[in-house]
Parts: C-alpha cells; sequence; structure tokens
C-alpha cells in the first residue's frame, strides 16, 4: 500500500479562502483547503473513491493558529501528529497551535490507521504553501521581495532592514493570494515539530473537564432519548408500550423502543432497567417478535455451520493468496503441522456509548456526533428527512474511543428519527447494555493453519483457510472474497515458497464490523500460534525458528531482535515463568511483542512484562506511538483473556461490565516499549498495529509456561 | 419534582428534580457539569466519581435525596481559578489521556489518593486505582501519580 501513500495534493481553494477571510474577519483570518485523500483499503472505497479532506487554518488576532481537520479525535492523537505536519511547515512554535474539528459535512473517513500517514505529505504541504503565502504578504507591506523574508514564531522578518510583520497583521492580504503549486517542504534534518514528543492539543480539556464529547453535547431546547433493542438482534416490538412517568414521548422504532424526557435518567431507566435482559416481554406485557433465522443466531450452530464450512466449505474465488505449490507440498512433507483456531465474536467496548445530537429545521439539519464518517452521517440525515447533505452541518465531537464502532450509523440513524417525531433538537444515546448487546462485533471465525516442513524442519509449504463472517459481505461492499478477513494471512512477511490462503464466508447474520485491527485481530492469533507450534515440531526455539523464516527481512528482524533483547529471551525466563513472542505486520508497521507470564493457581494468568518493539517507519510523536502501544496491549489482553459475545437465538450475552471484563490496573503488566525508525519511506499507522501480537504472544507464553497450548480464544 | 439545594464545588445549585434521581444526571444534564461522565451505571466503572466530602464516590448510584448535606466536587472543581491541582498538571506531563473519557473519573481518584498519600506505592496506587480504562492509560496514570508526588517516573 506504501506505494499509494505519497499521491496526495494539497490544493488551496482560493475562492473559499477569499470568502472566508471576509467571513471571519473579526475572529481571525481562515485559509480553507481542501485535500484530495487517497485512503487505500475497503472502508475508504467504499465511501467513495477521492474522499475529500476539509480543512482549514485560522489566523487567530493572538498570532496564535488554529488548525481544524474533518477528521475524528478519538484519542490517537491524529489532530496532534496533523498539526505537527501543518505548523512544521507553516514556521509557527509548538506553542501557538491549537486544534479544532472541521464542522463540515464532507470530511474522512477515520479508521486503517490512515490519518496521519494518508496525510503526511498533504499537511505539509498545505502548511508550506499558507507560510509562503503570508510571506508574499509580508514582503508586499514591507516593499521587499519575498526571497528576503523568513518566518519564525508566526513572524515574518526581512533580513535587508530587520523589519517584521506578525502572521496576523499580514494574514488577511495572503488570503488574496493565490497559493503556490509546489511550495518547498522542510527538509527532515531541519524539522522542529515532526518527530518530537509535541504535547497534545486536546488533553487540557480531558483533565479538567471542559472536554465535550458526544454525550456531553447540550443545546438549546434540547430533550434526551435512550433506547432499548429487541433482545433478539433485528426482532421487532408488537405494539408501542405505554407512556412512562415523568416522559414526553415513547416512540416504537420498529427494531427498538426510544423513551424522551427533559434529561436523561428517565430514558435510561426505562432502557436499562428493571426489566430482565433477554426476556422476550417488554413493558405492559407487550412481546419482543423474534427475528426470522432467530434459531441460528446461536453459538453453537454458528461453530457447527463453522466447523462444517472449514471441513468441505467452496472457498472464495480468487483465491486469498496462491503461491506455488502449497497443498501438494504441504502433502508430501516430512514433517508437518496443523491446527485450527478459533476467535469469537468480540464487542469493541468504547467507554463512550454511541450516542447523537440532531436538530432539524424544515430545511436544514445540525448534527452533533462522535462519528468516524462525519460524511455518511449527514448521507444518513438526507437519507430519513429528505433534507440536502448540502444542508446537513455535522459536528465531529469528542470521541470516547471509536474503535471502529462509531463509523457505523445504527445510532445516528436513530437519532434523526427520534427528532422527526419530536420536533425538538434530541441527544439520543445508548444505554451501556445496548452498546453490548447491540454491536456490530468483530466476526467470529476459524482459521486453519498447515506448516509443511522439509526434513531439518524448514517450512515449505503455508496453507490457510479462514472460515468467518464477513463485515464487507454484511454491508454488500464484496463478493465471496475474504478482503478485509485475511489480512494478516495473506502477503505474511514469512520465506516460505509455497503459500495458499483462502477464505471461505461464514453466512451468520449476527451483525458484524470492524474492530481496532480487523482481520488481523484474528489472523495474527492463528498464524503466530502456528508458528510456535511447528517451531516446537521442528526441534527449534521460536525466535530462532523466525529469524531463519525472516532471513533478508530488516525490518522485521529488526522487531524480532529488539523485543528478545528487551525481555531477555536468551537468558531465559526466570523460573516459573515464560515468555512468549509474536510477530505483526500491517497498516504499514511492524510490531513484536514479548511476554512474561506466569501462573500462580489453576485458572489463573499473571502478566509481568510486555516489551513491545514497533517500527512505523518514523514516529511523528513519539509519546504518540508509545501511548498506542500500551493501550494496544492492555486492549489485547483484555480480549485475549476475557472478550467475547455468546448468542443464544438471537440475543447477546454481553450486557454490562458485569459481564464483561476489562483488565484493570492492578492487572496490567509493566510495559517497555521501543522505537524502530527505519525510515521515512515506510511511514506507517500506530492506532492498530500493537493488538494483533498480543493474543498469540500471551498463547505461545502459556505454552511454553505448562505445555497447554490455547487454540481458541478467550483464555478464561 | 422537588426544589432542592446541593453544594457543587462550593457553590449552592438549586434545582428541581424528582428526588430519586441520581445525582450523575443531575450535574450532567440540570447543571451543565457534564465533566462527570456515565460509563455503566451499575456501579462498575468510576467514570462516574465525584467527591462526596472528601471521599471518592459513584454519582451514578448516589440519589438527590441523599446528597443534600453534604458537600459535592466534580472534576470541574479540581483547578482552583483556573490553575491546575498538581495531579492534573502531571496527566499533561505525562500525556495520560487518550480518549479521556474515564479520566475524569481517573482524575478523581487520583488526586484523592495524592492528597491523602504523600508517597503512595504501586500496590496502593494499584488499591485505589479501581478504574476501568478501556484504552489502557494504565501506565501513565501510574506515572503522573509518581510525579505528583515527586517519585521517580516508572518504565
Ligand atoms: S457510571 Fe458509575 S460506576 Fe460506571
Ligand atoms: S482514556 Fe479512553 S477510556 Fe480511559
Amino acid at each position: 500500500m506504501s506505494d499509494q501513500l505519497f499521491k496526495n495534493g494539497a490544493e488551496l481553494i482560493n475562492t473559499n479562502v477569499s470568502r472566508r477571510a471576509f467571513m471571519a474577519g473579526s475572529v481571525g483570518t481562515v485559509l480553507a483547503f481542501v485535500l484530495e485523500s487517497s485512503m487505500p483499503g475497503s472502508v475508504a472505497n467504499a465511501a467513495g473513491a477521492g474522499t475529500k479532506i476539509s480543512g482549514y487554518l485560522t489566523i487567530n488576532p493572538d498570532n496564535t493558529v488554529t488548525v481544524a481537520f474533518g477528521g475524528a479525535e478519538m484519542g490517537q492523537g491524529i489532530m496532534t501528529g496533523l498539526a505537527q505536519c501543518v505548523a512544521e511547515e507553516l514556521m509557527v512554535d509548538w506553542s501557538q497551535v491549537k486544534t479544532e474539528s472541521a464542522p463540515w459535512a464532507q470530511s474522512y473517513i477515520t479508521g486503517g490507521s490512515f490519518g496521519v500517514r494518508a496525510n503526511f505529505v498533504a499537511m505539509r504541504t498545505a502548511g508550506a504553501q499558507a507560510r509562503e503565502m503570508l510571506i508574499s504578504a509580508a514582503a508586499t507591506s514591507m516593499g521587499v521581495p519575498a526571497s528576503s523574508c523568513t518566518a519564525s514564531a508566526g513572524v515574518i522578518t526581512n533580513t535587508l532592514n530587520s523589519q517584521t510583520r506578525t502572521f496576523t497583521s499580514v494574514a488577511a492580504d495572503a488570503a488574496l493570494l493565490t497559493p503556490p503549486a509546489s511550495p518547498a517542504l522542510t527538509p527532515k534534518a531541519n524539522w522542529r515539530i515532526i518527530g518530537t514528543r509535541a504535547n497534545r492539543t486536546d488533553i487540557r480539556g480531558k483533565v479538567d473537564g471542559s472536554a465535550i464529547f458526544g454525550l456531553d453535547v447540550q443545546v438549546p431546547g434540547m430533550v434526551y432519548a435512550a433506547v432499548r433493542h429487541s433482545p433478539a438482534i433485528g426482532g421487532t416490538l408488537a405494539a408501542t408500550p405505554k407512556l412512562p412517568a415523568g416522559a414526553t414521548h415513547v416512540i416504537n422504532l420498529g427494531n427498538a423502543v426510544a423513551v424522551v424526557a427533559s434529561h436523561s435518567w428517565i430514558p435510561l431507566d426505562y432502557c436499562a432497567i428493571g426489566i430482565s435482559s433477554t426476556s422476550s416481554t417488554w413493558r405492559d406485557g407487550i412481546k419482543w417478535t423474534a427475528p426470522a433465522g432467530a434459531a441460528a443466531m446461536t453459538t453453537a450452530a454458528i461453530l457447527s455451520t463453522g466447523n462444517t464450512l472449514m471441513a468441505s466449505g467452496t472457498p472464495g474465488s480468487p483465491l486469498a493468496e496462491n503461491i506455488g505449490t502449497a497443498a501438494a507440498n504441504y502433502t508430501a512433507a516430512p514433517k508437518k503441522f496443523e491446527g485450527t483456531y478459533q476467535v469469537p465474536f468480540l464487542p469493541h467496548v468504547m467507554m463512550e456509548v454511541p450516542n447523537c445530537t440532531v436538530s432539524l429545521s424544515t430545511n436544514s439539519a445540525e448534527v452533533w456526533a462522535p462519528t468516524q464518517a462525519a460524511g455518511w452521517v449527514a448521507s444518513t440525515v438526507a437519507a430519513l428527512t429528505g433534507i440536502p447533505t448540502a444542508n446537513v452541518t455535522v459536528h465531529i465531537t469528542l470521541l470516547g474511543a471509536g474503535l471502529g464502532r462509531k463509523i457505523e450509523q445504527d445510532f445516528i440513524a436513530e437519532a434523526v428519527k427520534v427528532a422527526k417525531i419530536v420536533g425538538k433538537p434530541v441527544k439520543l444515546f445508548w444505554p451501556r447494555e445496548e452498546d453490548l448487546s447491540q454491536d456490530q462485533y468483530r466476526p467470529f471465525g476459524l482459521i486453519r493453519v498447515r506448516l509443511g516442513m522439509d526434513a531439518s524442519g524448514t517450512p515449505t509449504a503455508f496453507q490457510a483457510r479462514n472460515v468467518s463472517v464477513s463485515p464487507l459481505f454484511q454491508r454488500g461492499w464484496i463478493g465471496a472474497t475474504g478482503n478485509d478477513n485475511v489480512d494478516g494471512l495473506v502477503d505474511s512477511p514469512y520465506n516460505i515458497p509455497n503459500k495458499l490462503v483462502e477464505f471461505v464466508r461464514h453466512p451468520s447474520t449476527i451483525p458484524v464490523g470492524f474492530w481496532r485491527s480487523v482481520g488481523e485481530s484474528m489472523n495474527c492469533f492463528a498464524l503466530e500460534s502456528a508458528i510456535d507450534e511447528a517451531a516446537l515440531i521442528a526441534g527449534q526455539d521460536p525466535v530462532a525458528f523466525r529469524r531463519t523464516l525472516l532471513a533478508g527481512k530488516t525490518r522485521e528482524l529488526g522487531v524480532l531482535n529488539a523485543a528478545a533483547t528487551m525481555i531477555g529471551w536468551d537468558a531465559g525466563a526466570p523460573a516459573g515463568h515464560a515468555y512468549g513472542i509474536a510477530l505483526a505486520s500491517g497498516f504499514g508497521s511492524l510490531a513484536c511483542l514479548a511476554l512474561e507470564v506466569s501462573q500462580p493457581a489453576a485458572g489463573s494468568l499473571t502478566i509481568h512484562r510486555a516489551c513491545m518493539a514497533v517500527d512505523p517507519g518514523m514516529a511523528v510523536n513519539p509519546t504518540q506511538v508509545e501511548a498506542q502501544m500500551q493501550g494496544g496491549i492492555i486492549q489485547g489482553l483484555t480480549s485475549a483473556l476475557w472478550g467475547k459475545t455468546t448468542f443464544a437465538n438471537g440475543k447477546a450475552s454481553s450486557k454490562n461490565f458485569n459481564n464483561v471484563r476489562l483488565l484493570k490496573m492492578s492487572e496490567s503488566p509493566a510495559i517497555q516499549v521501543q522505537i524502530i525508525e527505519s525510515g521515512i519511506q515506510y511511514l506507517g499507522g500506530i492506532g492498530e498495529v500493537g493488538v494483533p501480537p498480543v493474543a498469540p504472544a500471551l498463547a505461545n507464553a502459556y505454552a511454553r509456561l505448562n505445555g497447554t497450548r490455547v487454540r481458541t480464544l478467550p483464555f478464561f | 419534582m422537588t426544589v432542592m439545594t446541593i453544594n457543587v464545588n462550593g457553590v449552592a445549585r438549586t434545582v428541581d428534580v424528582d428526588p430519586a434521581t441520581p445525582l450523575l444526571w443531575v450535574l450532567r444534564d440540570v447543571l451543565g457539569l457534564t465533566g462527570t461522565k456515565y460509563g455503566c451505571g451499575i456501579e462498575i466503572c468510576n467514570a462516574c466519581n465525584v467527591w462526596i466530602d472528601g471521599s471518592a464516590e459513584k454519582a451514578c448510584h448516589l440519589l438527590m435525596k441523599d446528597v443534600l448535606t453534604v458537600k459535592i466536587v466534580t472534576v470541574e472543581g479540581l483547578a482552583t481559578n483556573g490553575v491546575l491541582s498538581k495531579i492534573q498538571q502531571a496527566f499533561i506531563d505525562e500525556q495520560t489521556p487518550q480518549c479521556g473519557f474515564c479520566q475524569s473519573g481517573v482524575l478523581m481518584r487520583a488526586a484523592k489518593l495524592v492528597n491523602g498519600n504523600a508517597k503512595p506505592t504501586d500496590a496502593q496506587i494499584d488499591a485505589a486505582m479501581a478504574n476501568i480504562c478501556a484504552c489502557g492509560t494504565y501506565p501513565r496514570i501510574r506515572a503522573a501519580i509518581k510525579r505528583a508526588t515527586g517519585q521517580a517516573p516508572v518504565v
């Protein structure tokens, strides 16, 4: 994918610039830009090619600058990373930079770890264009050639007579100029901000309580709504229940009931509490009607179908990967390994539940949402109201995590429907019980891996079959091939001459979606567990075995060796402890994790240390790379240890934090992160790659600890 | 509905709500103090922590009628005249929050811990910090608590 990452171009739209400059004159001068984004990957493609990224720079009266983008800040530091790129070229100090979300409908999809890397050149170019326009305006004002002017800390100085102009004083004139087509970009050696541990711009509000997440939005005249869905996913409510005391509306949305009141408590109390969560009878004796095919939405039946498809299903065509003669080679191999791994449906578990605030007028709409896909939000509103998308303003609030869940439109659509009926601005939110029982889950999957080895134990054939539910297929975006579902199996870095990867689509109708690291989250578990299992058969050390398979792969060897060194692999684990290791490659980055575990008692597991080596090519902000690795490890451990949702006739097991367990501080390991920068040409994403190696590293450590191989997640 | 007065961040606030309403929703929806968060509503995640007479409590299950005579402090009350408390500044210095949604509750507990314990040990930190942070900011929470109490940074 890396070849696609640098095709972005930035253009300053002159008409926009001047119009907005005048419009916004009292609060500062706005320089708008629109970027042609090339965000590869299925999510972007589904959104339509050539997705535009809107953004703007505001030069404020106090000579600070505000950088605004239509992206989603969900904790990954994207606003900061992108603003670092702009500020570098704009020649301002980091202390002069603020960020905000652009309240524009046509923003971009935040996903696939593309936030910074897909816009790296474009953002710098935008900053450089603005700088040259500001310099040009200042030069005119001082009556000197632009070539004699330099910019630093938001001040332009001409070297002829040392006169100066602040950005603020020349911004209005600069906004009228034609943006230069190819402004000079600052060489890496001179960077002041990119690559530094610049403090995040969104943190102050997150420690003083002023940060506004979607759930915190308040608009005049607003009412509050909560929803309760059919406990069997997709079921319907036979009739509308009575109006609860204190509520203003009770609305039958078909597959859900919404309750509206002047504050959150009455709707929440009605929807979340008081009625057995899986009961088929709702209030007032009204029943939920089970969806068609509910019986098939049962974990045992889904597993059984999966096993049948594993044994005799027809793989999607074309095959996901087919190099050489893997099947024949495996059959003939003198040493071989075969193992089938199982991963469950997995809820996202964002701390902020789904929510959306909608205000509708006759022919316009305003939406405030914690969304990863503001453009889709505008389309959702348009489809439900007939209001043209051009008249829909979407304010992207801070996201109390997104993890792929907040790309979805289900909660947005419900808010729009309720706002239409209520005729007032409405904030609709899901009780935690609804979030966990009505998710669009990480797919259930079975992954069989076969490795054929020669007499000396060197793998010569790799065969994998992934049977799983496809988010892309459920959305009608692709045919029978795997696409995202085989990420992490195809293009594996291991030098094995014969490779065959097949995808067999599981037809389950349990709704599935995009979960942090998507296909990698299941396939890395299978592949990296299988590599350790094959090493055992080959009689080799797992690290040495991987080194052989990665001969010549400098970056992969770099992270592997760094993680092994950090944990002290060669010296061996302390008595009663064991080490396990796993490598992930994806999202343009590489991550290798080594864990140290022990088992103080049967049924328990202590994770003592986690040592992560990550190579994102270049770290735009090392602090944020570390934070994403720390968070990825902790989320990965939570998922591997306890993460799952099971189903009985369409009813989800996961409800709230009393039956969905998350790792706590006291259970978290000491984490060490080493960043390896192998080159700017490899710039990769960092939001997701920290998650996939966790489950296999844990399973590998566990097997080395007590000889028990865990092939089915979660552990407990 | 009943007119009641509560003391929030040192200010008397009068509200007209059902006395059985949990404090969390009065703070958020009636008083506009949205720093205090809803995470689970069942007393597990600690996102809704506030101080009640100096002790960290869960606002999702404290009813209005039971908080009429106490002093309530929310995350908005941790700073003094816009000057951040030591623990808040340490959270910035350690760049602790990720998504940030759990952090108000985390801060209420962390502030309580550092106010009452000059040098909390790792075990004391583990015991005090019962919050759920799905983003996994635990290492940086620990580092911030150590920084705020003048202890050596941790890995
Ligand atoms: S919201 Fe109160 S403990 Fe979770
Ligand atoms: S920072 Fe996101 S849940 Fe804690």
